[in-house]
């Protein structure tokens, strides 16, 4: 069976297999681009511990359909999304939280117990990446508003963190190296030095490879993996950045969002992520990006919220108006990173036209960590390539492997299958796929 | 396979109960203890462990002085058994952590230049890029601090060449900035390498490593690696000896801290989430204050060479006033940190704040959460993870169920509750006497709290018995010198052969840590790899 391998990221990716099943035919990144001309980019927006289905699944289908309580923060935005519900990982729920949150975004079972568990695949982030972020400066731009945690794997045991720190991101995507198009700043001097330097370190890493035992020579691929790319962000760096219109230098975020009462500026901090997140495409510095608005499990405090976010869920009694709040909370998040995106144009339409933007959480209900039902969404529709403005319900508790499958071919990844034995697909959701 | 030994036991005088300044040392009237003999050691294939965010910021202390002492934003640690030592073997660096590691670099390089600190750092200082022989001097004294080994002649070679042409670009200054994050950014920096010396033993510069990790927190100094250089590691009675010098040596304080911390998760009082409306004592400074007092508390008696079990009975701590606010006792310092006595209600490092507020929620209490650190940390009895597909709501707080034990019962009616319940929620009601951030209570919602129950058979009226029956559990030492284990060798394998025989070498020396640390770090076990 042939596989895709765009980079050599092969060694940690091919040890136990993962979900996608490409074509063995040479792939061109050409194709992940819009009739348009610009490139088409991913984006995944998740929260952790889930929704309150009973008050998120729209009335009615199609493009006639009444949105939801829990969905009308994203009001403004129902003609450029599409809500897809009655959805079901179909994986045994031997881990709260974790069975879930792996199966969904690896397509397969997580492999261990609740003790101690890795997933057997790369998320999917990181397989578009692999695929459509080679050109760019990041492969991905990650981020975490509550949590380090993204619920991104490169593969087995190797987690993938994101920015917590607003400012950090943007002295990385912004700040000393960065030049706005069309202006002939001077090159940074430091970036050949730089590059000398890890051309040593690689040295190393390659020298010490040899020497231990095949499990850490996967983890010490991955590390030479990780330095390669930024050696080659470093020489890009040098040459004249492309010569976008929508991008120019954001402005600074604040340097410190400290806490108020306890609890954590969640909405601030959400928002100067999605501004920097979004001129970040619009410069082309990445076609990818995950932002995890806080991790499965997590226990954040909300603004105004009586106990931490997981612990509502399993102990709020009656209707549970906090946890429903909490998740009206993060839908303005998501409202919020729409606009971002959309208020920067790209030709005749804006970014979220040419983005395909994901956003879910790993269960639905939260108190009884339900796996059917489970919450969602699709945006932008990256040129065309899926329907917008729809609400598509399944009645018959449709695999979510299907709907990747769709999300994953609407970037023109060339695979033919997603997921792995029972969870298997090999085709994407007619229902999302027709217009 | 070694011999029995027959030794002084270190510390004679614990029974006299005094304070941290005794002397330590036997004299040839101690008693003397028997050691049982170690097991036959199972070598195992070597493992990279990469450093932990902690060990990094001693390292780099290590490498290039206190100057260089930049808090830096590293990747989070990922634990694995719940230690971050063990996951450092497990999982591999993400691309952000790349990324984090060029910049701390960087940071910290830049750090050494402007503190004026480089020239100290130089063993040889050279007129100008060709002066090779003097560079490559000082590249191995550098060198040999970050790899923690001398350099190879074609490493320092491959250095040298990288600093002479940097050197010739942009002056020797910036050459020797660069080749400080290059050291920074080694992999054989980075991680502890543990190849072995082909016959089944740690090399004597690995033992060291692991065990200057171990007993200090940090990796060894110049004095330590001259030592192991000059061959005077490789006897057993030389080896004996230096681990004596170790133990004596004031830096052991930072080893049993950053173990107790690892073992215990009290890094996560840097940042306590508790909601200030409700506990009026939650404060920023509340957790990192309950921190230092567990830490200096269980450091004193691993010092003073106390039996390690006081740890959860003694009723001497070391507190703030803000502690002390919290504890309803009067400060022992106007300002700072002083030793106290504090009420017999609360028992050793479970009365701490520590304690009792890490394991509660941000708004109340959670007898399952306290209980649970008891039955899986403290007794190696891990507790699985509710059934994912059942509904945990338990009732809000109301008159027929004014306590929390009475609203949890709920748990432990239902059948596929109880299982694991019946296990974490009785030790746990044994503390509902504090609250969320360990104030004492004796009512919630208008009823008198009730903190009697049992542990595995044995009766417990309030928290300070639960501490006095666990103290005796005979799971209890097997479970520590496990831990301990896991900490020391990062491993996820723990040869119940050998962990047994720590917990009986652990006894026999009256259960006092740092003899128990000389046996482990001495221990054929310790040092056995798999020849490749």
């Amino acid at each position: 069976m042939n596989r895709f391998v765009p980079s050599r990221r092969g060694l940690l990716r091919g040890m136990l297999g993962g979900s996608a099943v490409f074509l063995g035919l040479p792939w061109l990144e050409a194709r992940a681009t819009c009739d348009t001309g610009f490139p088409k980019r991913f984006g995944m927006f998740t929260w952790g511990n889930g929704n309150l289905p009973d008050r998120w699944t729209p009335q009615g289908s199609g493009v006639d359909y009444t949105l939801s309580e829990q969905l009308m923060p994203l009001a403004a935005w129902q003609s450029r999304m599409t809500v897809c519900t009655g959805l079901e990982i179909k994986v045994p729920n031997t881990s709260p939280h974790w069975s879930g949150a792996v199966a969904l975004l690896t397509g397969q079972e997580l492999d261990g117990d609740d003790d101690s568990w890795t997933v057997r695949a790369p998320t999917i982030d990181e397989v578009i990446a692999d695929a459509i972020g080679g050109d760019t400066l990041y492969r991905s731009v990650l981020v975490g508003v509550a949590d380090a945690e993204t619920f991104s794997y490169q593969g087995p045991n190797a987690p993938n963190f994101g920015e917590t720190s607003p400012f950090a991101l943007y002295e990385r995507l912004f700040g000393s190296t960065f030049r706005e198009p069309g202006k002939k700043g001077v090159v940074d001097p430091s970036l050949g030095r730089r590059r000398s330097v890890l051309d040593a370190v690689m040295g190393d890493l390659d020298r010490l490879s040899s020497r231990v035992s095949a499990a850490d020579r996967v983890r010490l691929e991955a590390h030479s993996d990780a330095v390669r790319d930024l050696e080659q962000r470093l020489a890009r760096l040098e040459e004249d950045p492309p010569d976008l219109a929508a991008c120019e230098r954001p402005s600074t975020p604040d340097e410190d969002y400290p806490d108020i009462d306890g609890r954590q500026q969640l909405s601030a901090k959400c928002r100067a992520f999605a501004d920097l997140v979004a001129m970040s495409l619009a410069c082309d510095q990445t076609r990818v990006f995950n932002i995890s608005h806080h991790r499965p499990l997590s226990n954040v405090l909300f603004p105004g919220a009586t106990d931490g976010h997981h612990n509502l869920t399993h102990n709020e009694g009656g209707e549970q108006p906090e946890v429903h709040d909490a998740t009206l909370a993060v839908m303005e998040e998501l409202a919020y990173l729409y606009e971002a995106l959309d208020r920067i144009p790209e030709g005749d339409g804006s970014v979220l036209d040419h983005c395909m933007v994901l956003a879910c959480s790993e269960i639905s209900e939260g108190r009884t960590h339900r796996l059917d039902e489970v919450p969602f969404i699709l945006a932008g529709g990256a040129c065309g390539s899926i329907g917008m403005g729809r609400h598509v319900r399944s009645d018959g508790r449709e695999n979510v492997n299907k709907a990747m499958f769709s999300v994953l071919t609407a970037l023109d990844l060339p695979i033919t299958s997603w997921g792995a034995e029972d969870t298997e697909v090999t085709g994407g959701w007619d229902q999302l796929e027709g217009a | 396979m070694m011999q029995p030994r027959l030794r002084p036991v270190l510390l004679a005088v614990l029974a006299l109960g005094c304070g941290n300044d005794d002397p330590v040392g036997g004299t040839d009237t101690d008693p003397v203890v028997v050691v049982p003999d170690e097991p036959t050691a199972v070598p195992v294939q070597p493992l990279l462990r990469r450093l932990t965010s902690a060990q990094y910021a001693a390292s780099v202390v290590t490498l290039l002085g206190p100057a260089a002492d930049a808090s830096v934003r590293l990747e989070p640690d990922v634990d694995e058994l719940g230690f971050a030592s063990v996951g450092a073997g497990v999982n591999a660096v993400s691309a952000l952590g790349v990324e984090r590691y060029e910049d701390a670099a960087a940071q910290i390089a830049d750090r050494v230049v402007a503190e004026g600190a480089l020239v100290d750092l130089l063993a040889c200082e050279p007129t100008g890029p060709a002066d090779r022989a003097c560079a490559d001097e000082a590249i191995d004294a550098l060198g040999r601090r970050a790899y923690r080994r001398p350099l190879e002649a074609d490493e320092t070679a491959a250095l040298g060449d990288l600093w002479q042409v940097l050197a010739e670009d942009h002056g020797t200054e910036t050459a020797w900035r660069d080749l400080i994050t290059t050291l920074l950014q080694s992999p054989w920096f980075l991680y502890r390498v543990e190849l072995g010396d082909g016959a089944g033993q740690l090399t004597d510069h690995e033992w060291l490593t692991r065990t200057s990790f171990l007993l200090f927190a940090a990796p060894p100094d110049d004095a330590m690696l001259d030592r192991a250089d000059a061959g005077e590691l490789s006897d057993p009675k030389d080896r004996a000896a230096f681990v004596d010098e170790l133990l004596d040596d004031p830096r052991l304080d930072a080893g049993v801290r950053a173990f107790v911390t690892e073992w215990w998760h009290l890094e996560e009082l840097q940042a306590l989430d508790k909601d200030p409306l409700i506990f009026g004592h939650a404060h920023p400074e509340l957790g990192p204050a309950a921190l230092e007092e567990t830490l200096t508390v269980v450091s004193d008696i691993v010092l003073g060479d106390a039996d390690f079990r006081d740890v959860l009975t003694t009723n001497r701590s070391y507190i703030d006033p803000r502690l002390a606010a919290l504890y309803e006792v009067p400060a022992p310092a106007l300002d700072g940190f002083g030793w106290t006595e504090l009420p017999r209600s609360r028992p050793g490092v479970l009365g701490h704040a520590s304690f009792l507020a890490l394991h509660a929620h941000a708004t109340r209490t959670s007898a399952t959460d306290r209980g649970l650190f008891v039955r899986s940390t403290l007794l190696c009895q891990p507790i699985p993870a509710p059934p994912a597909d059942i509904d945990t709501t338990i009732p809000e707080p109301n008159e027929d169920a004014p306590t929390l034990r009475d609203r949890l019962a709920v748990h432990l009616e239902s059948p596929s509750c109880a299982g694991c319940h019946a296990l974490t929620d009785p030790i746990g009601f044994a503390f509902e006497q504090f609250d969320g951030v360990g104030r004492w209570r004796t009512t919630e919602g208008g009823a008198t709290i009730d903190p009697s129950g049992e542990l595995d058979g044995t009766a417990f009226a309030d928290a300070a018995e639960l501490a006095g029956v666990l103290r005796e559990e005979p799971i209890l030492l097997p479970c520590w010198s496990t831990s301990l284990w896991h900490y020391a060798t990062g491993r996820i394998e723990a040869p119940l052969a050998t962990t047994d025989w720590m917990a009986e070498a652990w006894a026999a020396e009256g259960h006092a840590l740092r003899p128990l640390l000389r046996e482990l770090v001495l221990s054929d076990a310790f040092s056995a790899v798999e020849a490749p």
